[in-house]
């Protein structure tokens, strides 16, 4: 057994957390709320080649595991950079054997957005606002094709989300039922992974701060009530960060295992990011509750992504409904 | 990055097995349903089970050949340990003295205590346990008031220590005691190993909260100790101690084996109960087994995490702690959905056929929080030696103990 990265998988992380750090911030997620461009943006992914890392080489991708993918998004999730790598991972999973759409995902030639439920009137999807061309499921068959874009007041602009009508569809795979749930599955483990670094990175700006900040005499993180809540908060990003590994890993290395531990991880992430920028604000107390500071940016991000993709409620309902039904090999 | 045994695992896995059931006469296992054994009655086979397994290589896998171990991986330990769970072998006998005393002595004893112990100890010769826990002094280990003064060649002790799980079976004990009351408390500490049946020890069982009793209180009246049985310089116990101490959070947790109930056993138990229940109980129960069953893969896997780290040569650090907290959480979750499950029969202390497992390990749990490190007192550790945050201001380590209480209290 080797439940850690390799040296390759550490270099791509190294290098995803530079490329980021350069190219996208809270600061552009604030922006993004008041019509400000999305960063990195779509061709800027595609330049350096995230959007193609599960895309086969025969498609002008890397062809690499998830796992991969799952590490450079954790990067993006921490500077809440946009768009969202779970629209590649997911559509490069449907696209399989799609080559000329997989080569226009890969290069960022077009936008392309997966939509949740009805393609006559969706719910709302990643990254669609910004999208041209949908991938659905329209009874069992996989299609491609445009449509109507409704967004709506954004929450966190990171996320593009929009409801959308398609108004030209083409049939890719009949009967695509396992495809698309697996491909869901697939999307929420990177949006896990995302969620990780988010979390990752509110606990450490509440960690410096809370090393800082004096109220009382002395420096509030001596203080048991917050302490506690940072570490256990840190505490909870372990654990996620070894469901979302896992849950990566199993997509290529043991799929029977991916539906379980991707619910593992979705579920987690929910809960994780959701806690860790809660208390990133509270620990900032009144300076974290405003526009400027960018704890926010990152609440808003939990409170999206929590109910995007399965919410909670029904990823702990799948893990219950598998872990009965002899998934963990009881 | 891979789940799967490497083919030396594999190798070592298959011997193990093979080993097991070639002694499966000679040892003692649970029955279906059966989560725990008793010391108090079942001593004998408990010895006898740790020393066919020890002289059949599977005791002290990671220990050095020198002092009775196998000089073996950390992944061959754990894969022990998880073939002894496959096989229903309870926890061995000495797992205090094989988790926390042995290190400490090897650590800290000279080579003729070392030579002298640690073989015996592997075997279960001897069964070991802990005295550091009093009555005044749980979480604040270092506030403890057992005293210990030269005279001539011995140390003669006087004191109590509590919560001491095995001293009623126990050979020998790691007893921390005070030595110099005028210097400042977390100074005036040495460690010894104890003779538990030398004149004056006297151990009287405790009963815990769920009505067994697995540990005891220890009374020490002029109880002589040659200061041959030191365990490191005078004045030195507390460095000694965090040896102990550190083992102990590794050893709870802190790799990826479950506190109480492994999380396939809580699926079956689910499997069978869910069932039983009327249907919009089913959906807010699923919620519950869901969130336990996350909680229990999240600990594993964060455990496995840590196994590679340290089977890759790395050193383990206060990070252990974390692997108690999630394990310890994880636990409660799957203890209070087990109970949950049952029905009506979760207001009694076993099902109506006397299954008790799951009420059992739910009156049991509230001691794991407790127990190797509080909850709040681990969280401490993490916060100021993880995150860095910084600690409390004390006011109690610079003073001398015997001053009393920095507040101007009586000690």
């Amino acid at each position: 057994m080797n439940f850690d990265l390799d040296d390759d998988q550490r270099d791509i992380a190294s290098g995803a957390r530079d490329f980021f750090r350069g190219s996208a911030s809270p600061a552009a997620a604030r922006a993004g709320l008041e019509g400000g461009a999305l960063e990195p943006g779509r061709k800027a992914l595609a330049d350096i080649g995230f959007l193609g890392i599960t895309v086969p080489e025969s498609a002008g991708g890397s062809g690499r595991p998830l796992l991969d993918l799952a590490v450079v998004a954790e990067q993006g999730g921490a500077v809440l950079a946009a768009p969202s790598l779970v629209t590649a991972a997911r559509a490069a999973v449907l696209l399989a054997d799609v080559p000329d759409l997989a080569a226009r995902l890969a290069d960022g030639s077009t936008a392309f957005a997966v939509l949740d439920g009805s393609v006559d009137g969706s719910a709302p999807s990643v990254d669609a606002a910004e999208a041209t061309t949908f991938l659905g499921l329209d009874g069992r068959s996989f299609v491609v094709g445009e449509g109507e874009v409704v967004p709506g007041r954004p929450l966190d602009a990171t996320r593009g989300l929009a409801s959308v009508r398609m108004t030209s569809r083409r049939v890719l795979v009949e009967d695509a039922g396992d495809l698309w749930a697996r491909a869901r599955q697939v999307g929420a483990v990177v949006m896990a992974a995302e969620d990780l670094g988010g979390a990752d990175r509110c606990v450490q700006v509440g960690v410096s701060y809370a090393q800082e900040r004096e109220a009382f005499g002395r420096r509030i993180g001596s203080y048991q009530a917050v302490k506690h809540m940072l570490v256990d908060a840190w505490v909870g990003v372990e654990q996620l960060r070894s469901l979302v590994w896992w849950a990566a890993w199993a997509a290529d290395g043991n799929p029977a295992e991916l539906p379980l531990a991707a619910s593992a991880a979705k579920a987690c992430a929910a809960t994780t990011f959701e806690r860790a920028a809660s208390t990133l604000i509270q620990v900032h107390g009144g300076i974290g509750f405003t526009w400027e500071h960018d704890a926010h940016l990152y609440w808003r991000r939990a409170k999206v992504d929590r109910l995007l993709l399965g919410d909670e409620a029904e990823h702990l309902d799948a893990v219950a409904r598998l872990a009965v039904s002899g998934a963990l090999g009881a | 990055m891979d789940f799967d045994d490497s083919p030396d695992e594999a190798g070592y896995r298959a011997h193990v097995r093979s080993t097991l059931e070639q002694h499966a006469d000679e040892l003692l296992r649970l029955a279906p349903g059966q989560e725990a054994v008793d010391a108090r009655t079942q001593e004998a086979e408990m010895r006898r089970t740790q020393r066919v397994l020890h002289d059949a290589g599977l005791v002290g896998v990671t220990w050095p050949r020198e002092y009775g171990g196998q000089g073996g991986t950390l992944l061959q330990q754990s894969i022990v340990g998880q073939e002894l769970a496959r096989f229903r072998v309870p926890a061995l006998i000495n797992h205090i003295g094989m988790g926390m005393c042995g290190p400490t002595v090897i650590a800290h004893g000279s080579q003729d205590q070392r030579d002298r112990y640690l073989a015996r100890l592997l075997r279960a010769d001897d069964v070991w346990c802990q005295l550091f826990s009093e009555p005044a002094s749980g979480s604040d280990l270092a506030a403890l008031r057992t005293t210990a003064v030269r005279d001539g060649d011995d140390w003669v002790v006087n004191g109590q220590k509590v919560w001491t799980t095995l001293a009623h079976v126990s050979d020998y004990g790691i007893l921390l005691t005070r030595t110099d009351p005028e210097r400042p408390k977390h100074a005036g500490l040495t460690m010894f190993v104890v003779d538990m049946h030398a004149p004056g020890v006297t151990v009287r069982p405790l009963r815990q909260m769920g009505g067994q009793s697995d540990f005891n209180e220890v009374f020490f009246d002029d109880v002589r100790i040659p200061d041959s049985e030191r365990l490191g310089e005078p004045g030195e116990g507390w460095r000694v101690a965090l040896t102990t101490l550190m083992n102990e959070r590794v050893t709870i947790g802190g790799a990826g084996s479950a506190i109480g109930a492994p999380v396939e056993e809580f699926a079956r138990h689910a499997r069978e109960r869910l069932p039983l229940l009327d249907p919009e109980r089913q959906v807010l129960a699923r919620q519950a087994v869901g969130r336990a069953v996350v909680a229990a893969l999240g600990a594993r896997y964060t455990g496995y995490r840590r196994l590679t780290t340290l089977s890759q040569g790395g050193i383990p650090g206060p990070e252990a702690s974390a692997g108690k907290l999630a394990g310890t959480e994880a636990a409660h979750l799957m203890a209070d959905a087990g109970v949950r499950l049952l029905g009506d029969d979760a207001v009694y202390a076993a099902t109506a056929d006397g299954d008790d497992r799951w009420q059992r390990t739910q009156s049991w749990l509230p001691g794991i929080s407790i127990a190797g490190g509080t909850d709040q007192v681990l969280r401490n550790i993490l916060g100021e030696r993880v995150l860095g945050l910084p600690a409390e201001p004390r006011l109690d380590k610079t003073a001398a103990f015997s001053q009393g209480r920095p507040d101007g209290g009586r000690r």
